[in-house]
């Protein structure tokens, strides 16, 4: 508030004196930078002139123009020694350098002047700037000054050094990998807390993943955590959670631990004592249990949010078991909790929110209250942190209604909150709702629905409607108020043509989950929303109302006998109706024909019949197919009944079996409210935005870290094997994903193959959306195919990410880079998976008709020999097709081979010796027996003399010869030399013009490969499939290393352009780099215009591998 | 962390940029006009706009002060409230600094928000956000530097010396400060929330108070301050000076006090029961039109006058003519449908009431749509709280005893009446 009051007299002076205010000020400079000659400015001699020029240099930078043509001008003057220059220098630097990187080297011996400079601020300065270059050529300087600030006496400098450590960090660099992590351990070891708070921003960027380093500063560092500033705190507090997590596992007293499946005596416990504090928190206590557990495996494996949770949830209950729980006893964990509880007191509501996520996860479920004030009190903050805040406990309030439920007024509506707080304000009230506060909240409620925001008094209709099925005692008072709603509301749509029918819809969707709870005792609530039809006009309204009175048809006497008036109104007004309500009318009275009397039958019969008769002739196909269809279906019904026609084919009989359960309301279609399932982290930005966000970490495994003791030399080597386990778990749980997928796709698919299913299924399908229309989607009219897509969508998504792990898809190429630790993570995945479909080609080289039966095929290997780097190996398999035992097989180099080879031998120079003195092959031992219909398979390692032509072989076999020839392979002329991408990049540059070779081909295979798998409803898993058939091929054609992959992210789905995939490999024989991009063009269903590139400084060798790959990628 | 911070005017124009990462992860402009385009197609004001937000590119962060939106832009994961409540931070400091916020100061001034900016921020971690020390390091502008600056043509704002509070364990705090004037001013804000249902029940009553201090007190003071009454305080957040030990043990507040004006403290007090003004709508429409009396007045007299009454409301929809008259200050109605009554002082001995017919649209027979209310004012010199400091002990201040001075003062915060 006192913001607020000197902003208003900072206007108003500003109003009334504008002209005194910009006097001194360099309002000049910012409105018209250009009207002096800056380059001459520069060049006097003059600090004050150069500091206007550089002035005027920034009012034109933050207009957003290009200022860089000054740079060599401006370096210059870092070598003053006014700090107000020097500084403003810097800002121009820092804003430039990646653009002018060579004039940007000038200014490093400034640079290392200054860092020895005795006033800190000067140095704290020079370093800030220097590692801000980020330039690679400058890395090693940078690192060197890093190294010597990080044990400068001012901890100011410290701190700029910590804060450092990213900037260099962002580089990446392997061979600083590790000097950048010692250095982070250094500076968590600081003693002064300004320095650990940057610190811990450091590892968090450098090595986030390293946690022993924390083990062996906790509990300093949860000492110093109440001096640490506000910010460091933030990060702190996090890594300490996660700390604790992968040491000790979680807390059994804990809202996490208590829902533990195999303590059941335990938890009963728990809620007794509950039970005890808050009586009327029983029921949803228990029942939130479950969503606990969703809770606890979202924050510990990433939220695979795609998938209803309760599948995980029944399958694999026993991953995380009792070893992966400790007691609140843990010396650690008390240290931690007490550590961050003043921190609820902070002045930063990013530390009081932080420092309630640890108690959320470690504190007992006793303790756990204490985070409530002090995130209820944030709501008194600006509005939005306000929303992020409310964000967070609307998902703590979800697992824990309890721990809020005696605060409901703080979560009241006022009139200055905007629509999502306001939202999210009513979401929150419907679940914290009691039997003790919701009388109160009802009466707020009915205060919202005359509110001014009719979007916002529509959701408070649905907020009725949830805690009236929540709470049944107040259901029927609510049923009360909502009829009286859509009287008014009716009465009020019919003189406004156009108003806005939301909160009609709304209301009578409430009554409708309130009617499902109990229909039975509501059946007048239903007649009198049948009577009312004639006032509600509004179709979405019509179509819940036909549909309750389809589907409570036979559940009264009163609904019986009005049914006849209902439906015959139905009928007369069926031609004006719009097309949804249609639908809805023609289910209605197939539901009413079916469970009907008999008395009533032919009636109801007759009403059916002409209704479909009327539907028949629509305008609307869709509707007339659905005649059709229902009119076929129905034919055992309409035509005959089942009990007098004995006569009547059994399939006829299944029939209408099958329409009574199609008919009989007993399927409910799982809505994907995926949205509820979405959780992550409390705090975090992925819990906002509700996706994973790019570096969005979940906890560690509870337990995964366990070597504490270990010495500081050895920590290196557990830090690789806590990385390597991280991968794998990472890896196995997007097997687990695609594992779920398939067999998705397979129980569609196995339902396809018999036909009568067929048909049933096809109706389920469309039966689900004409019920759903009853349920709380919204969009009626769309056809079966909508929900489908949508799941597609949902799925393919998700397979994309377990390919990426866990990219979102938006962020595009872009942030790839900047994930470039991940990336490398998910190539690994990706090519764990290829390998297993890389078949190499497979080659006759004997065929059995030549000889006595033996057959002998061979294919290339992926292995280097080991002998020597220009052999390739092949890999023979000998097999007999004969009933005879073969004797004695080898493979020998033929005479003239020998004599070739020392006839070169003796022409060649000597510098060539080294080559030559490798004989041609290496053979095998002889296989001195092959029984009949026996496979043996052998290594050969062979020297061949040209890439193209074939070398002649003897093959040797029962004491008889036989010449064969080898046809070379260039693919495996390579072997595959890992790269990374930045690596590949700087190569591939390197390797342009006259080393770079293209050529386009046609690529087809991966449309039968879709085709075969046409069943599998995943759109983008087409993309993917596209982008393993491609690998597969490349990785079977050639011996290569697959360096990266470039997902396209288009608005298209179908479209696979930029899909881009990258392989290295170096030639055997003479050790040059040889690299291989294919990038694609068109959509996945149609032939594929492939680009291959191979930069190669061989370029006889380059091109014919180019050659090689094309044929090979086209063939079929 | 923070990727990028661009200023951008309530008219969508860039005033300014500041890259924090390098190595293509520069952030483009072009971000700002997809925000605006975003802000545009929303329909809603730049205050009630989804703070974070999702773009095809970047998660984008806003928090609009003063006709300036602060965006921050990231690419990863981050705490979203450290980013909102750092661009909170910047927009305070910034508003201290240059004595308010809007497009002008900051164009006037927008090296001094350069250099702010660079000190505040580095790699996209907060480095500097005390205001202390931000002050020893760059001089705030003042009229005094800025005539120097005219007569001379040159004055350096910046610090050639690194302050000694970045060494110190009490970062808000310099060492050697020296005063003529040896004085603590306690400042008690309070703002008053309450609603009141249509039914006219009091549905909600709490205060939100901050302790404001302006010390300018010599050497390293240690000040201890204790409550009549502190048990009715519901919730607390502390600034950092505030040794939390104490307050734990014997809910006092001891603390080293930062130099100038700062917020010690903020506290909550929930569930009060008297209010000091009523308003009383009344509505009854029949037959398209639409009789409304509002009465206002005072309920539970503070003991002082209650000042600067206003009375705000928005019109319900489907009204075709208004004529509202009052018997004291002066009705207005802005062009978004907003009506304001602008009272005033709050009579004693007189009742203002705000009357009127509202004519409704052809074809509404009758209102649905109830505004509320919204009330304004200003109590000089009482705490409604009744939140009561009763001793503040000051030591190490040298030889002679500071003057201390106390303060209160209470505004309707969040004050509503439904009807």
């Amino acid at each position: 508030m006192f913001q607020h009051m000197s902003m208003v007299s900072g206007a108003d002076i500003g109003a009334t004196s504008n002209l005194v205010m910009r006097i001194g000020t360099d309002a000049r400079l910012y409105d018209y930078p250009e009207d002096a000659d800056i380059g001459l400015l520069l060049d006097s001699r003059y600090d004050s002139e150069n500091i206007e020029a550089v002035k005027r240099l920034l009012a034109l930078i933050s207009k957003g123009s290009d200022v860089s043509d000054f740079f060599p001008q401006v370096v210059k003057k870092l070598a003053c020694q006014t700090l107000e220059l020097k500084k403003l220098v810097y800002l121009y630097l820092l804003h430039y350098a990646e653009k002018r990187p060579n004039e940007a080297l000038l200014s490093i011996n400034c640079f290392q002047k200054d860092l020895s400079d005795p006033n800190p601020l000067i140095r704290a300065c020079a370093l800030r700037t220097l590692a801000g270059i980020r330039l690679h050529t400058i890395a090693p300087i940078s690192l060197m000054a890093l190294t010597k600030c990080a044990k400068d006496p001012s901890p100011y400098v410290r701190k700029c050094a910590a804060i450092a450590l990213p900037k260099l960090d962002d580089l990446r660099q392997e061979e600083n990998v590790s000097t950048l992590e010692e250095l982070a351990g250094l500076l968590l070891s600081d003693h002064s807390p300004s320095v650990i708070g940057a610190a811990a921003a450091a590892y968090n960027s450098v090595c986030p993943h390293n946690l022993s380093l924390i083990g062996k500063n906790f509990r300093r560092l949860c000492e110093a955590l109440p001096d640490v500033d506000e910010w460091g705190q933030i990060i702190l507090v996090e890594i300490l959670l996660r700390y604790t997590v992968a040491r000790h596992g979680l807390v059994q007293e804990s809202i996490m631990g208590s829902l533990l499946g195999s303590k059941v005596d335990h938890f009963t416990d728990n809620t007794e004592r509950i039970q005890g504090n808050d009586g009327d928190f029983t029921t949803s206590d228990v029942c939130s249990n479950k969503s606990n557990l969703l809770f606890l495996r979202s924050y510990i494996e990433g939220s695979n949010e795609y998938f209803p949770r309760t599948n995980i949830l029944s399958t694999n209950n026993d991953r995380l078991d009792l070893d992966s729980y400790t007691d609140s006893e843990n010396k650690d964990i008390k240290l931690l909790l007490q550590c961050t509880s003043p921190l609820l007191w902070s002045q930063n509501s990013a530390v009081i929110l932080a420092a309630s996520s640890v108690h959320w996860i470690m504190a007992s479920r006793e303790d756990v209250k204490k985070i409530v004030k002090p995130l209820l009190f944030l709501l008194r903050s600006c509005c939005p942190s306000k929303y992020v805040v409310l964000c967070n406990i609307q998902v703590f309030s979800k697992a824990m209604p309890y721990l809020f439920a005696p605060y409901y007024e703080d979560f009241f509506v006022s009139s200055v909150d905007s629509y999502q707080i306001r939202y999210l304000k009513l979401q929150i009230l419907s679940l914290i709702a009691t039997d003790s506060s919701i009388s109160y909240i009802i009466l707020e409620f009915q205060d919202y629905i005359k509110d001014i925001d009719r979007r916002f008094a529509a959701d408070t209709v649905a907020a009725i409607g949830l805690c009236a099925e929540k709470i049944p005692s107040v259901a029927n008072s609510c049923l009360k108020g909502l009829l009286a709603l859509i009287r008014d509301e009716s009465s009020a749509s019919h003189s406004i043509p156009h108003g806005d029918a939301s909160i009609l819809v709304s209301a009578i969707k409430s009554i409708k989950t309130i009617v499902g709870q109990n229909p039975s005792s509501h059946e007048k609530v239903i007649v009198q929303l049948a009577r009312s039809l004639d006032a509600i006009n509004y179709p979405l309204a019509r179509v819940f109302i036909i549909w309750m009175v389809g589907e409570y048809c036979s559940i009264g006497q009163i609904i019986r006998k009005s049914m006849h008036i209902i439906l015959k109104y139905l009928v007369r007004s069926f031609t004006s109706e719009e097309i949804e309500t249609k639908h809805q009318i023609i289910n209605a009275s197939i539901k009413v024909a079916l469970g009907a009397d008999e008395e009533d039958m032919p009636l109801f019969k007759k009403i059916l019949m002409y209704l479909l008769h009327l539907a028949k002739y629509d305008s609307n196909y869709d509707l007339r197919d659905r005649a059709h269809f229902m009119e076929k279906l129905l034919v055992s019904i309409t035509n005959s009944c089942p009990e007098e026609d004995i006569s009547c084919s059994s399939s006829n009989k299944k029939l209408s079996h099958e329409v009574n359960y199609i008919f009989s309301g007993k399927f409910h279609s799982k809505s994907y409210q995926s949205d509820r399932y979405k959780v992550y982290l409390p705090g975090s930005l992925s819990q906002i935005v509700l996706h994973a966000a790019p570096g969005y970490k979940s906890f560690p495994m509870p337990c995964s870290l366990h070597d504490l003791n270990q010495t500081q030399g050895k920590y290196s080597d557990s830090a690789s094997v806590l990385s390597d386990d991280d991968s794998d778990t990472f890896s196995g749980s997007s097997d687990e994903k695609s594992d779920y997928s398939s067999n998705n796709s397979n129980a569609v698919s196995s339902g396809m193959f018999d036909s009568m299913d067929n048909v049933q299924n096809a109706t389920e399908a469309s039966q689900l959306i004409i019920l759903d229309a009853g349920d709380d989607t919204t969009k009626i009219g769309q056809g079966a195919s909508s929900l489908s897509t949508d799941l597609e969508e949902l799925m393919s998504k998700t397979s994309l990410e377990s390919w990426l792990e866990e990219q979102p898809s938006f962020s595009g190429p872009s942030s790839f880079s900047a994930q470039g630790f991940e990336r490398q993570a998910s190539i690994r995945i990706s090519l764990k998976e290829i390998a297993v479909s890389v078949k190499s080609k497979v080659h006759r080289l004997f065929e059995p008709t030549d000889g006595n039966g033996l057959r002998v095929d061979f294919s290339f290997s992926a292995e280097t020999s080991k002998i020597s780097p220009v052999l390739v190996c092949v890999e023979l398999s000998f097999e007999n097709l004969s009933a005879e035992t073969l004797t004695k097989l080898a493979i020998k180099d033929t005479d003239e081979n020998m004599v070739t080879a020392s006839q070169t031998y003796q022409s060649q120079e000597s510098s060539q010796i080294k080559n030559m003195t490798v004989p041609n092959i290496f053979p095998f031992e002889e296989i001195p027996l092959l029984n009949p219909y026996q496979k043996v398979k052998k290594i050969l390692q062979v020297q061949f003399r040209h890439h193209i032509l074939p070398i002649k072989l003897v093959l040797l076999c029962c004491d008889k010869k036989y010449p064969v020839k080898l046809q070379p392979d260039i693919g495996y002329f390579v072997k595959p030399i890992s790269l990374d991408l930045k690596t590949f990049k700087n190569k591939e540059v390197e390797l342009s013009g006259v080393y770079e070779y293209t050529r386009s081909c046609i690529f087809t295979s991966h449309i039968e490969k879709l085709d075969h798998d046409d069943n599998n409803p995943v759109s983008g898993d087409k993309i993917l499939a596209v982008c393993r058939k491609l690998a597969s091929k490349v990785l079977s054609s050639a011996n290569v290393f697959f360096v990266s992959v470039d997902m396209p992210v288009s608005a298209k789905v179908d479209d696979t352009s930029g899909l881009c995939l990258r392989f290295s490999g170096e030639i055997l024989s003479t050790m040059k780099v040889c690299l291989i991009t294919i990038t694609t063009e068109g959509g996945y269903s149609e032939p594929l215009n492939l680009h291959v590139k191979v930069n190669c400084e061989e370029t006889v060798f380059g091109l014919n591998l180019l050659n090689k790959m094309v044929a090979f990628l086209s063939e079929k | 962390m923070l990727q990028c911070i661009f200023l951008i005017s309530d008219s969508g124009e860039v005033i300014l940029e500041k890259q924090l990462k390098g190595q293509g992860h520069r952030v483009d402009r072009s971000i700002c006009s997809w925000f605006w385009d975003h802000y545009v197609s929303q329909g809603c004001d730049l205050s009630k706009l989804l703070p974070v937000i999702a773009s095809p590119t970047h998660y984008l962060f806003h928090v609009f002060r003063g006709g300036i939106v602060f965006l921050g832009c990231t690419q990863v994961e981050m705490s979203p409230l450290m980013a909102i409540e750092f661009l909170c931070r910047v927009a305070d400091i910034l508003s201290d600094y240059l004595g308010g916020l809007n497009e002008d100061l900051m164009k006037d001034n927008f090296v001094i928000v350069y250099q702010l900016l660079d000190e505040m921020i580095d790699s996209g971690f907060p480095l500097t956000t005390e205001p202390n020390i931000l002050r020893e390091l760059i001089t705030p502008p003042s009229i005094v530097s800025k005539m120097l600056s005219v007569v001379t043509g040159k004055s350096s704002n910046v610090s050639n010396t690194l302050p000694n509070a970045t060494a110190s364990c009490v970062p808000w705090r310099t060492t050697d400060i020296k005063y003529k004037s040896n004085e603590v001013y306690i400042n008690l804000v309070e703002e008053i929330d309450v609603t009141i249902s249509s039914d006219g029940n009091l549905v909600k009553c709490e205060v939100y108070g901050e302790i404001q201090v302006k010390s300018s007190l010599p050497g390293f003071p240690d000040m201890n301050m204790t409550f009549t009454n502190p048990s009715i305080l519901n919730d607390v957040r502390f600034h950092p000076c505030i040794r939390l030990r104490q307050w734990e043990s014997s809910q006092a507040l001891s603390f080293v006090p930062p130099d100038g004006q700062f917020k010690l403290m903020s506290y909550r007090i929930k569930k009060l029961k008297d209010i000091p003004i009523y308003v009383k709508p009344q509505f009854s429409s029949s037959g398209g039109n639409c009789r409304m009396n509002v009465f206002a007045g005072i309920r539970n007299d503070p003991g002082r006058a209650i000042e600067s009454v206003v009375i705000e409301f928005d019109l319900p929809p489907h009204i075709a003519v208004n004529e509202l008259t009052c018997n004291l200050g002066t009705v207005n109605i802005l062009v978004n449908k907003v009506c304001t009554w602008s009272i005033g002082r709050m009579p004693k001995d007189k009742s203002p009431c705000l009357s009127g017919t509202l004519v409704l649209n052809p074809g509404v027979k009758r209102l649905r749509v109830f505004p509320v209310f919204r009330i304004g004012f200003k109590i000089m010199g009482i705490a409604l709280s009744h939140l009561q400091v009763d001793m503040l002990n000051i030591k190490n201040t040298g030889s002679s005893t500071p003057y201390k001075g106390f303060k209160a003062q209470t505004s309707a915060g969040d004050y509503q009446v439904r009807s």
